[in-house]
């Protein structure tokens, strides 16, 4: 039987359709691969998802082992909900990831704008840029607190040796101070890994599109917002939104330095959960205030896999 | 030297009161190792030196010197502020506990007195703890009320009740019955510095009462531009409540009635007046008259430690460690900073405690206590009862329960007053015999697993919130009275 080509075509195109089921036994090789690290992932994350979120639905007094926790629904989510000082705990979260992702992300954008160019020193500039981000946060903890010490620190020290105080300023033992001073710290620690970020995106805009620009009249400003932010918008968000994590998560300078204190003026979300589940013994209501903070980060870390994956799209082929 | 006021101490020393009724009552028996009816100065020397103990054939009774075994044990390590001859003495016990019971595998771990209860705590929510463990004094209760320690006195291992003092057993007791082994007690004194006393126009003697506290902190405030007293009001740090709440019995007040002769721990008095007057006078210090660091909200006592030493401080509480580390501190000072240093350490004087304004002195009777847990607990399942017991015992005897406690405190085994390390000990140490003095008007912690929170949270809390303005005193005063309150009927802790 001849057929035309037509004829012929259109069976040769026509996709072969498969089931779910025979596309995975197809690919079970794949998945024998990764099974081990999903066996861990399981054990490590999801085993321990699972027993915060139960153990949120409990009570746990201090005189009682946690074996011997009290059902309470959903009274704990309640308690969080309506409790002064988890708002007032809140809006420390809310300043200090807002200030610190926002001020970090501006610096380091400046940052690796004025070390793009090529200059004598670059190298060693952009290495001295870094050394806040790669040494310890304990260490730069304790160190930020005795510069900052309300009776010997450095600032004061300097500040009342010339003459411009009598007195050394009270940083990190005021109410209204304490939670600016340590974003600033943040700050210093966070901004060089924005500064790599976008230092990495600017190799990829078009060293042409930019002469064309600059042969077309455009001027530094101009080039800057018509060419190179368009280009960083992508690695942009990915910073803006890592930085933002890491930030609401922030443990290490706000323990260290001041615990939280003075009365509570420099509790985030992350050092009110320690205290309340390590320092009181609240495991169940520790447990649920985890759960909040954890559904916040997915929301971001969501935005996150969306943002990778729309730059991701954009650099394909 | 100074002499006891005793009928001051009978009044208002619980732990002495206490050993008196229990005296009274006792059917006749053997009378204690240490009269404490006696105790002054005088007395401690009278002793010391009086008798010879030998831990390896006292503990070889216990447990068999050649038994094999396997321990694990946490304890309170030597802190930052803690001098180098503690250091020295905590790897010279665990030497000798080698050396003695070669064939038992112990596996130890120190950890700091802050960190020590929040690991612990963790631990136990996996069952990972250890076989033994050495707590604060703050912290036996609370595992005893959760069922987590095993049942334990001194005549477990070797020793009698009597031996040890009746305040540091109240703190091991929950419910009638004992759940650990005091190791060592102590209760602090009044440090000052006599030349920047004498520069500022005050008399050659320590401040009588807090009041005077108050008075002699801004004189030097005012007249040398210098801290006056070494305030510490840091959140969840020991330090905090162990010099504050001498200052709230001192004036009457209290968490609860524990500074009285026979607490019922029922009423919360954080709220009476009297209470408030003591957190009052903090803050005239902190706020009206700023005479202390400005530092003290984020301050533990070693912050304090080279501001005294600079003599850019006055007055502070501590142990009688503290000279110790003073010695070792201006070991390391060069040129000028050597010479203040030394100007500091001759004119370091220690006193009593200041009195409240009716004449009550009361301090904090410290110390740490040694526990077993039960096997459910512990990593592995299982304890070592001989080996774990081999650790209690050796810890509590006499020599090593003297020699731990060496220059920061006092043996919990009361027959570590008569070996000879305590006559080397009056000797070498300086001013032990002050803060021995002050033992009788030590007042133990509330015994009640809530304890650990009230003392770490509800109490620098109210302090931070009077001396940052946040809250008036008043208000500081009842929102703490509500947390008590509120915690005692199962509160969330927010």
């Amino acid at each position: 039987m001849t057929t035309t080509t037509g004829e012929a075509d259109s069976h040769r195109q026509k996709p072969v359709r498969t089931s779910l089921l025979q596309q995975m036994w197809a690919s079970r090789a794949d998945y024998l691969y990764v099974l081990p690290a999903i066996i861990v992932m399981l054990i490590v994350i999801a085993y321990p998802i699972y027993y915060t979120i139960d153990l949120s639905f409990y009570k746990t007094p201090p005189g009682l082992l946690l074996k011997d926790k009290i059902w309470v629904g959903f009274d704990n989510y309640t308690a969080i909900l309506s409790s002064d000082v988890v708002w007032k705990v809140t809006v420390n979260t809310l300043v200090w990831t807002f200030a610190s992702t926002v001020i970090a992300f501006m610096l380091g954008y400046g940052a690796a704008l004025a070390l793009h160019r090529d200059f004598v020193g670059r190298g060693v500039i952009r290495a001295i840029l870094i050394i806040p981000w790669v040494i310890s946060a304990v260490a730069a903890s304790y160190v930020w607190k005795w510069i900052y010490h309300s009776d010997f620190g450095l600032i004061g020290a300097v500040l009342v040796q010339m003459g411009i105080l009598d007195k050394p300023p009270n940083f990190i033992d005021r109410t209204g101070s304490v939670l600016p001073s340590l974003i600033v710290v943040n700050i210093w620690r966070e901004f060089p890994f924005a500064m790599i970020m976008l230092t990495a995106g600017l190799q990829t805009v078009p060293e042409q599109l930019l002469r064309a620009a600059k042969v077309d009249g455009a001027n530094a400003w101009q080039r800057f917002w018509h060419v190179t932010f368009p280009y960083l918008g992508g690695v942009s968000t990915v910073t803006i939104l890592l930085l933002a994590v890491a930030n609401f998560n922030s443990f290490i300078i706000p323990w260290l330095m001041t615990g939280g204190g003075p009365s509570n003026a420099s509790h985030i979300w992350i050092t009110h959960i320690y205290e309340i589940a390590f320092g009181r013994q609240r495991w169940g209501i520790g447990a649920a205030y985890s759960v909040l903070l954890f559904l916040i980060l997915m929301t971001l870390g969501y935005f996150y896999v969306r943002a990778l994956s729309g730059a991701e799209k954009k650099e394909g082929p | 030297m100074l002499m006891l006021k005793l009928g001051g101490a009978l009044m208002r020393g619980a732990v002495v009161s206490t050993m008196l009724t229990s005296l009274v009552a006792a059917p006749a028996i053997a009378a204690p190792p240490v009269d404490l009816s006696k105790w002054s100065p005088e007395y401690v020397r009278s002793i010391a030196g009086t008798e010879t103990f030998d831990t390896a054939a006292e503990c070889g009774k216990v447990t068999p010197l050649d038994y094999k075994g396997k321990l694990t044990f946490w304890y309170q390590g030597a802190f930052e502020g803690d001098p180098d001859l503690l250091r020295q003495y905590y790897k010279d016990f665990f030497v000798a506990f080698r050396k003695t019971y070669p064939n038992i595998d112990l596996q130890d771990q120190a950890l700091t007195y802050n960190d020590l209860l929040d690991k612990f705590r963790t631990a136990l929510a996996g069952n990972a703890g250890p076989m033994v463990v050495r707590l604060q004094i703050l912290g036996g209760v609370e595992f005893a009320s959760k069922g987590v320690l095993q049942e334990l006195g001194p005549s477990d291992v070797g020793w009698t009740n009597d031996d040890f003092w009746p305040g540091a057993m109240k703190s091991v007791t929950w419910q009638g019955k004992t759940y650990g082994v005091p190791t060592n007690n102590e209760t602090m004194a009044f440090i000052w510095n006599a030349d920047i006393f004498k520069r500022a126009g005050l008399p050659d003697h320590a401040p009588e009462t807090w009041d005077d506290v108050v008075a002699y902190s801004k004189q030097i405030h005012d007249k040398l531009g210098i801290a006056g007293y070494g305030l510490v009001a840091r959140v969840n740090a020991g330090n905090t409540p162990y010099r504050f709440m001498p200052q709230l019995w001192g004036y009457g007040g209290g968490v609860f009635d524990e500074a009285d002769a026979s607490p019922k721990l029922d009423t919360i008095r954080l709220n009476s007046p009297e209470s408030k007057r003591a957190l009052q006078a903090s803050y005239d210090m902190y706020v009206r008259d700023k005479s202390v660091p400005v530092s003290a909200l984020t301050n533990q006592q070693a912050d304090n430690q080279p501001l005294f030493l600079s003599g850019q401080l006055a007055m502070m509480i501590s142990h009688p460690s503290d000279y110790s580390v003073m010695l070792d501190l201006q070991k390391k000072a060069t040129g000028d900073d050597a010479v203040k240093a030394q100007t500091t350490i001759d004119n370091m004087r220690y006193s009593l405690i200041p009195t409240g304004p009716d004449g009550r002195r009361a301090v904090v009777f410290g110390g740490s206590n040694i526990h077993i847990l039960k096997p459910e607990y512990v990593e592995g399942g299982v304890v070592d009862e001989p080996a774990a017991k081999a650790m209690v015992c050796f810890w509590t005897s006499p020599e090593w329960s003297l020699k731990m406690a060496y220059a920061g405190s006092n043996p919990g085994n009361l027959l570590g007053f008569k070996t000879e390390w305590m006559k080397t000990r009056l000797d070498n140490i300086k001013f032990l015999d002050v803060t021995t003095s002050m033992l009788p008007y030590g007042v133990p912690f509330p015994a009640l697993p809530e304890t650990p929170e009230i003392m770490n949270h509800i109490i620098p809390d109210m302090l931070q919130n009077a001396l940052t303005g946040a809250m008036t005193v008043d208000q500081a005063a009842e929102d703490a009275a509500k947390k008590v309150e509120a915690l005692e009927k199962g509160g969330d802790g927010l």
